[in-house]
């Protein structure tokens, strides 16, 4: 329950009102029909009486009958209540998780967040979310709803039918019921990650499989493949089986509870009303109560069968832990031996790699791929542990986050676009009027394009699509270009555009902004006019 | 895409659905059985409950102990029913995701269909299950539905006209409320399914592009917009579900107000106040106990039913989506890609009047023909069929047309095997599987010594400079290696082998050319060991380095 206790936390926290309004109508919901149930048996059993006594004129129906009606209708208003503010609560909760996952995925450092591109590692991210969606819906509220209505239900019938019978009710049922439940969740643990695992292992084994089958096929081996494969399947059943026995288990286990309490309720009034501590029309309300009862335990079942699920979910994506972590490292204003002067924009000294940018230098960073050049960026940026970086003066690390941003900008290499209008591409970055969006185009060659696909507010599918990979990344770059920062950091600016469009985009970059400091990775076009120097860089 | 396919369904019931369960059909009927003798049950519990009452007052208090054991007979021998029952569903339902997994593992590498390889791994892993609780749920609700109302009215009926109408009255509606009912949890249920689906569409968008996010320093403005739309989804979403469940509250209504009525009805017999509605003699309070207790699972399975709905939906989308790609165009390869002994003779090809069967394309190739030792550059535009020129020498795809002669055989399924026994291939992108290195560069377990391959290939550093050296598991994307290396330890691969045809696909293309130099480094000195190369290419530098241009597309 301890992975859980965070979740929970935060989803009561996120849509308090609707939660408790969902809460007190699932228990209004589940008390009426108890209800309903103990006042129509008393009610039969009492005009049974009455008519037999001979007193059919003088007993009140009135008010028995209206009863009935009442509950039939308030638990069918309940009912609906009861729907649409839990779902309500669900979507906020929905929406909420989705935030503060994204909140947290903000602070990752560079390689987490470029991994974040990996099609695998964000279903796995989507899958849990959705695991953890019922954390509260499907398991805190029929829990709470359950707990409470027996509790009601306890007081009502030891005030209305004695404490005996109402014991009875609350002693058979909550801590059997607990022990079954308890039971359940914890069957559910290991099968629950091991279909998790399972089911990862072959996802990414179809996705291999199909990736690689020419090399397969060559190597002879899609026979093996393919057998490994449904060897996981075979695992992944084995745990879906131990699942659905549990839960079955815990089916039997809850109706042949109810099955006692009722008989149990049964025996026990008529051994009160043989003894003449009550009439029987008060007798008959413990058996139809406790009838009426089972309704609370059965859709429990359910999402306690999915405690191991959401168990697994939690953990892997671990709400618990902090979001931002927290810098012990005291805020040293300079690290530049003349703090006279003032400092350049960059100062990079990693022996045997030293240079220095001015304002309105750019610098070619070249070397063959996998030298370290975006890495190098990356540390820059400050999104990777860094050391002998200097930015005015400064270690990336030092400066506060949102200063940095404003310092510098970075286009990393093979940028993602968000689905929406270019527009709206473009506030991400900063708010500045419709010319300078349309300069900024100018600038890397893509207003034609963009004004031909229906201007700014045209819209954009998801990462991007609708854009050829060479204009999404253009599209990248005057992203950048508005927010006109100090150093421009360009992690293979030209990937992917044919050489006049290089050359156009480079020089557009340039005059666009006369007084940034820019380093770009090249693994061509790194003798452009635009750079004032290369510097090769070697492993 | 997806809300397309859905809405599709709820029309037109796809063929597969009775193919799909008609190996299980007589276990879901045993199934069915059990459970509709498990709602039988519920009657003798009820009456055993009314006799012992009925004896509170008439004094007979000696019934209690036999009807609560009677009682608790009774249900227990229901949960076992409803527990065999629930066995029997879930090995059927296993059975069918199994056979249906099988089908797909073992299909679609082996004939490719145009979809890609995420869809059909997530078909495979997280549709699949879906048709569980669409056989488990939804097949017996319909069962139980046929039957169990029907007895409980004849009962009903038996004993009270009035009750048996008031029950008829609200049954008759119940299909009429079932269809808008249907209707409407269908629509709930898809609805609630489509604002999942956007909005972890929304999350997957922002994550994936989440590195840019954080470097433009627009983490806040990103939240908040995502805040602000998952917002407005909300309200949208709550509009529509507000009058879903409205007319699933009318189910719900009918049941309470038929409990109601009953008890009211039975109420006033008792009293005397009410003399007509049961047969001859007045309702007794055994009777009208009895009836109020069975009143409620009357309702039941229709409850169950309107409850299995969007399993059912759900169950749907997926028979479709696995009918979609039943239907699909494919393009199967030659032989069985079975270990066969290599294709005996000097090493000798040749294509006449080859044209290769794409799905939905039909690519010609030019004739030629090439012996051991000898390089070829297949040349041409970008997408006029050069790497499937590739694909076709090596049987991996069907031909439509002509013929490919390979060591003095005809190629096709009987000689594939053993021709590919001969050949090694440099995909464009090579992707790794998840396992060691090592293993990788040994599929055939041999354990030679990779490290002279690795340095003719001149890929040894940078396996030098891997985390785990040999040991690493590259993994789905080739993680640690640039697109240049990854094509470099595939060459390594090809030594490694000892394969006299290597097949590269653009070896050259985006590289820088320091590294596509080692490429061709590495590939010149195969063909000067005495190995043939084709390459399909548009790098002109490489393509003069070959004994022969051929161009594609022609």
């Amino acid at each position: 329950m301890k992975t859980l206790f965070p979740i929970i936390q935060m989803i009561l926290a996120a849509a308090p009102q609707a939660m408790m309004r969902g809460a007190v109508l699932s228990v209004l919901v589940l008390l009426m029909g108890a209800a309903l149930l103990g006042l129509s048996g008393w009610f039969i059993t009492a005009t049974g009486l009455a008519g037999i006594a001979g007193l059919g004129i003088a007993f009140d129906v009135f008010r028995p009958s209206a009863g009935v009606r009442f509950l039939a209708l308030g638990r069918t208003a309940a009912r609906y209540g009861e729907h649409v503010f839990t779902h309500d609560a669900t979507l906020r909760a929905l929406a909420f998780l989705r935030v503060r996952l994204l909140r947290r995925q903000v602070w990752l450092d560079s390689r987490a967040l470029s991994r974040l591109r990996s099609e695998a590692v964000l279903t796995r991210i989507i899958a849990d979310v959705d695991a953890l969606d019922g954390v509260v819906l499907r398991l805190l509220l029929p829990a709470v709803a359950a707990l409470a209505t027996h509790l009601i239900v306890f007081l009502a019938i030891g005030w209305l039918a004695g404490w005996a019978i109402a014991c009875a009710l609350l002693a058979g049922y909550i801590p059997l019921a607990i022990l079954i439940f308890w039971q359940l969740a914890r069957r559910s643990i290991k099968p629950s990650d091991r279909a998790e695992k399972e089911s990862q292992s072959l996802r990414r084994g179809v996705i291999d499989m199909i990736r690689n089958r020419q090399s397969l096929i060559l190597d002879a081996r899609l026979d093996d493949r393919e057998a490994d494969l449904l060897s996981l399947d075979g695992n992944i059943r084995k745990a879906a089986q131990q699942l659905d026995r549990a839960e079955r288990g815990a089916a039997l286990a809850i109706t042949m509870l109810v099955t006692l309490v009722t008989a149990c309720a049964l025996g026990l009034g008529g051994w009160l009303v043989a003894q003449g501590v009550m009439g029987p029309a008060v007798g008959v309300i413990g058996i139809f109560v406790a009838l009426a009862l089972a309704e609370t335990l059965m859709p429990l079942r359910r999402g306690i069968a999915d405690y191991g699920k959401m168990a697994g979910a939690a953990k892997r994506i671990g709400y618990g832990e902090k979001e931002k972590p927290e810098k012990s490292k005291p805020k040293s204003p300079l690290c530049h031996e003349n703090a006279g002067a003032s400092p350049p924009v960059l100062a990079v000294r990693k022996a045997p790699l030293t240079f220095i940018i001015e304002p309105g230098e750019a610098v070619a960073l070249t070397g063959a791929s996998g030298s370290g050049k975006t890495s190098l960026l990356m540390e820059i940026a400050g999104l990777a542990e860094s050391s002998g970086i200097a930015i005015l003066g400064r270690a990336p690390a030092d400066w506060p986050d949102s200063s940095l941003r404003d310092l510098v900008t970075m286009v990393p290499q093979r940028s993602v676009l968000l689905a929406g209008t270019i527009r709206e591409n473009f506030n991400l970055a900063a708010d500045v009027p419709e010319s300078a969006l349309w300069q900024a185009l100018a600038a890397i060659s893509l207003d034609a394009v963009i004004r031909e696909r229906g201007g700014l507010d045209a819209p954009l599918g998801e990462a991007g699509a609708g854009l050829s990979g060479g204009q999404a990344q253009r599209l990248a770059l005057a992203r950048a270009i508005i927010r006109q920062p100090q150093l421009l950091l360009l992690d293979e600016p030209t990937e992917g555009l044919d050489e006049a469009t290089a050359d156009r985009v480079l020089s557009g970059i340039r005059r666009a902004l006369p007084q940034t400091a820019i380093l770009a990775t090249l693994h061509r076009n790194a003798n452009h006019p635009m750079f004032d120097r290369q510097i090769p860089l070697l492993l | 895409m997806a809300r397309q396919r859905r809405q599709d369904t709820s029309s037109v019931r796809p063929a597969r659905g009775t193919g799909i369960t008609a190996p299980i059909a007589h276990a879901l009927r045993f199934a069915g059985l059990l459970s509709v003798l498990a709602g039988l049950i519920w009657p003798i519990q009820a009456a055993a409950l009314a006799w012992a009452i009925a004896g509170w007052i008439a004094g007979d208090m000696g019934r209690t102990p036999w009807a609560a054991a009677i009682f608790v007979a009774g249900g227990f021998l229901r949960a076992f029913c409803d527990h065999r029952a629930g066995q029997i569903l879930f090995d059927a339902a296993d059975q069918t995701i199994s056979h249906q997994r099988a089908a797909l593992i073992t299909r679609e590498a082996r004939a490719r269909a145009p979809l890609g390889s995420a869809e059909i791994a997530a078909l495979i892993v997280q549709k699949l299950p879906l048709l569980q609780p669409w056989i488990t749920r939804y097949s017996i609700a319909m069962i139980k539905v046929a039957v169990l109302p029907l007895v409980l009215l004849l009962i009903s009926f038996w004993f009270s006209w009035i009750v048996g109408l008031v029950l008829l009255v609200a049954g008759p509606l119940i299909p009429v409320f079932m269809i808008l009912i249907g209707m409407a949890a269908e629509q709930a249920s898809r609805r609630q399914m489509d604002e999942i689906g956007s909005m972890n569409a929304m999350v997957m968008d922002r994550l994936s592009a989440m590195l840019d996010i954080r470097l433009l320093g627009a983490a806040d403005k990103a939240l908040a917009d995502f805040s602000d739309r998952a917002e407005a989804l909300r309200i949208k979403t709550m509009a529509v579900l507000r009058i879903a469940f409205l007319s699933s509250t009318v189910l719900e209504l009918f049941s309470a107000i038929g409990v109601a009525m009953v008890a009211v009805f039975v109420g006033f017999t008792l009293l005397g106040e009410i003399t007509f509605g049961s047969w001859s003699a007045p309702l007794s309070l055994g009777e009208g106990l009895f009836l109020l207790l069975i009143a409620p699972d009357f309702f039941q399975p229709f409850r169950e039913l309107a409850a299995a709905w969007h399993d059912r939906a759900a169950g749907l989308s997926v028979l479709a989506e696995l009918d979609a790609l039943d239907g699909a165009e494919r393009a199967p390869f030659l032989g069985e890609a079975r270990a066969a002994r290599p294709l005996d003779g000097p090493l000798t090809l040749s294509l006449a009047g080859v044209v290769a069967a794409l799905p939905g394309r039909r690519v010609t190739l030019p004739d030629f023909s090439l012996k051991r030792g000898q390089s070829l550059a297949l040349i041409g535009e970008s997408g006029a069929g050069k790497s499937t020129g590739l694909a076709a020498l090596a049987g991996l795809v069907p031909l439509a047309d002509g013929q490919i002669t390979v060591c003095g055989h005809r190629l096709d399924h009987e000689t594939a095997d053993a021709w590919r026994a001969r050949i090694a291939l440099v995909p464009q992108r090579p992707h790794f599987p998840d396992q060691p290195l090592y293993a990788w560069l040994d599929p055939d377990k041999r354990h030679t010594d990779p490290w002279p391959a690795l340095k003719r290939a001149e890929v040894d550093q940078v396996v030098l400079r891997l985390p785990y050296g040999l040991r690493t598991r590259l993994g789905e994307t080739g993680g640690g290696v640039s697109g240049g290396e990854a094509r470099r330890l595939m060459i390594a691969r090809a030594i490694l082998s000892g394969r006299e045809l290597i097949l590269a696909d653009e070896p050259t293309a985006d590289l820088d050319p320091d590294t596509a130099a080692m490429i061709i480094r590495a590939l010149m000195h195969l063909k000067e060991n005495g190995h043939s190369v084709i390459v399909a290419t548009h790098d002109p530098d490489l393509a003069a380095l070959m004994d022969r241009r051929v161009e594609v597309g022609q």
